[in-house]
């Protein structure tokens, strides 16, 4: 299988007069349609990761390669574009527009990318809502649901386009644990479904060890790297 | 573009309390802006139509007496070819003279018009209060002031003694007012034939007088200086209202002035705070930029979002402030009245006036908007996903 993802050398730095580095010297890459798992301790360096891979964040030094291309030569504009198709984010807090419905969320990313919504795209995120249990609250507004809903609607959201790599960060952190077991059922199945590459951030060493590969971020070093 | 309109749109409806607050300090600025203007373009037309409105705007006349048929023949030519088009031009022969009237004597210079075109410019038939207008030789009509000092009536005679001594005897067939009192004393009004008999001047007259159209009765010096060029002739006089009236002149000035500077500073102050809202509004709305971000929304589309809020908050607003501006004005005239019932300032509705008060409403609010959709531009998602 191919790299997806790959980071070469890479480290952070914040700030400028007291220098705190969070990442150093990151060597990593992910395969195509792999289900990926990051843990570590808070503090460990791996939001900052995933927040570079994410193109949020820049690396201090180092490179970020992504489908082959090195991020680094990126306009503003062609980041922007990159994250709207090729990456689909999950927070660990939802980060819905409260101002919108359900259903509305979901279809920001492709308005978007496209402007208009056709019928055959709202049909789909109906679809993506029915596959996450959402039918019932689709035209809710973002505010009216409960916590389950609100992360399940932005898993729904992140799917929309279709994206290659969908990156989360403790997507089930705020939880209980019937809804964790859930919502990392759905994921699995998108990725066997679709192929998509799936970058997860957990510090529930249960749900780390359901994934193909468990990276532990300890420090800002990799601590430990075991692909099953 | 039409997703940063959608989502401006939404973002507004969803806090209606502050939009609607927002929405009525634009109107309330532009409704100021509105009244102010219209109420002082309306005292200015009054003043002026009270003042300069009835009365000959550009005269006419020789250094040394009277023009003769075949100068004032040639010089209405010559002013009917400029380029502006009068509202009336008449001729006048103005005469000094002695009136008595019983024991009473009296003053008077006698003009001798062509009525119907003297009306033009001097309103004569609505002014008359009492009788008619001289239509026969030998009939005058005098001032309402006159009227009430001497107790006269109509049809009475009075002699008018001219500066060569010799007498005539008119009869009194109408009675004006001019609402002047040095015009209701000091004029009587006859044909032009009349006075042309009467001072034994022959085919002439004294003045010929111009009233320009409302549009440019501003541009009296300008259009007396091309009249004079085209007439190009030394022994030949022209006044215009503007030198004869410049302490009117710069009292409507001040008042356009003070008006301007109104305007000015409501427009800063509606600027300021549609500028400060909004400010408000990124720093409130953003986490939701920073979301829209991360979800690859372009910096420039995520800074039409607050320019469409501005432009939808404009146009709501300079809606609204036209309503309650025109509203306030129709007040002013129903509650400020004079003791007779009339309004203290007439009402002047300028649509253009109106329109333009809008569209500079629209713009500000365009323009108040641009700091913020700078700032939403400039904003970085990281900032938000990390810090909450």
């Amino acid at each position: 299988m191919s790299k997806i993802l790959e980071l070469r050398n890479v480290n952070k730095i914040y700030g400028t007069e007291i220098k705190n580095q969070v990442l150093y010297d990151i060597n990593l890459s992910f395969e195509e349609g792999s289900f990926n798992s990051i843990i570590g301790q808070s503090g460990s360096g791996k939001s900052t990761l995933l927040n570079i891979i994410g193109t949020l964040d820049k690396a201090t030094s180092g490179d970020v390669y992504i489908e082959g291309r090195d991020i680094k030569k990126m306009s503003i504009n062609q980041l922007a574009d990159y994250r709207n198709k090729t990456i689909g984010f999950v927070f660990q807090f939802h980060y819905l527009l409260p101002e919108f419905t359900a259903l509305e969320n979901v279809l920001m990313p492709y308005r978007i990318q496209n402007g208009k919504v056709s019928k055959e795209i709202v049909r789909k995120a109906e679809e993506i809502m029915n596959l996450v249990g959402l039918e019932k609250v689709k035209n809710n507004m973002a505010t009216k649901m409960s916590g389950g809903q609100q992360q399940r609607t932005a898993i729904a959201r992140a799917l929309i386009n279709n994206p290659r790599i969908i990156l989360a960060d403790e997507p089930t952190g705020n939880l209980d644990s019937d809804s964790t077991e859930t919502i990392y059922e759905l994921l699995r199945n998108i990725n066997e479904e679709y192929k998509t590459t799936f970058l997860i951030i957990t510090h529930d060493r249960r749900i780390a060890e359901k994934a193909d590969r468990i990276v532990e971020i300890k420090d800002g070093k990799i601590n430990l790297d075991i692909k099953k | 573009m039409k997703l940063g309109f959608r989502i401006a749109l939404r973002f507004l409806k969803s806090n209606k309390g502050q939009t609607l607050l927002i929405i009525l300090g634009i109107a309330i600025g532009v409704s100021v802006q509105i009244f102010i203007g219209s109420l002082i373009q309306g005292l200015q037309k009054g003043l002026i139509d009270k003042t300069i409105g009835t009365s000959s705007q550009i005269t006419i006349s020789s250094q040394d007496g009277n023009l003769n048929t075949k100068d004032y023949e040639e010089f209405i030519e010559v002013i009917r070819k400029e380029d502006r088009e009068m509202e009336a031009i008449s001729v006048a022969l103005d005469n000094a003279a002695l009136m008595d009237y019983k024991e009473n004597s009296q003053s008077l210079l006698v003009r001798g018009f062509e009525l119907n075109v003297a009306d033009g410019i001097y309103d004569i038939f609505d002014r008359i209060v009492e009788g008619t207008y001289p239509k026969n030789d030998n009939e005058i009509i005098l001032g309402i002031d006159l009227k009430e000092e001497y107790d006269m009536a109509l049809q009475e005679e009075v002699t008018i003694n001219t500066a060569e001594q010799k007498v005539h005897s008119f009869k009194v067939v109408g009675f004006f007012d001019f609402k002047v009192s040095s015009l209701n004393t000091g004029w009587g009004i006859t044909t032009l034939q009349t006075a042309q008999n009467i001072f034994a001047t022959g085919d002439v007259i004294s003045s010929i007088e111009l009233q320009l159209k409302e549009d440019s009765v501003f541009l009296a010096d300008e259009i007396a200086e091309n009249i004079k060029k085209d007439i190009n002739r030394e022994d030949i006089k022209i006044v215009n209202w503007k030198e004869q009236n410049e302490s009117l002149l710069s009292g409507l000035q001040g008042q356009s002035i003070s008006s301007y500077m109104i305007q000015v500073f409501v427009m800063i102050s509606v600027v300021l705070g549609i500028a400060s809202v909004l400010a408000i509004t990124v720093i409130q709305k953003s986490k939701q930029i920073g979301i829209l971000k991360a979800m690859g929304i372009r910096n420039v589309s995520s800074s039409y979002i607050f320019l469409f809020e501005g432009l939808i908050l404009g146009f709501f607003g300079a809606i609204l402030g036209i309503v309650l501006g025109l509203g306030l004005s129709f007040a002013f005239t129903k509650f400020a009245l004079n003791p007779d019932g009339t309004p203290v300032i007439d009402l002047y509705i300028n649509y253009s006036f109106i329109m333009i008060s809008g569209i500079i409403a629209l713009l500000a609010s365009a323009f108040a908007a641009m700091i913020p959709a700078a700032k939403s531009s400039r904003l970085n998602p990281i900032d938000i996903i990390r810090n909450n």
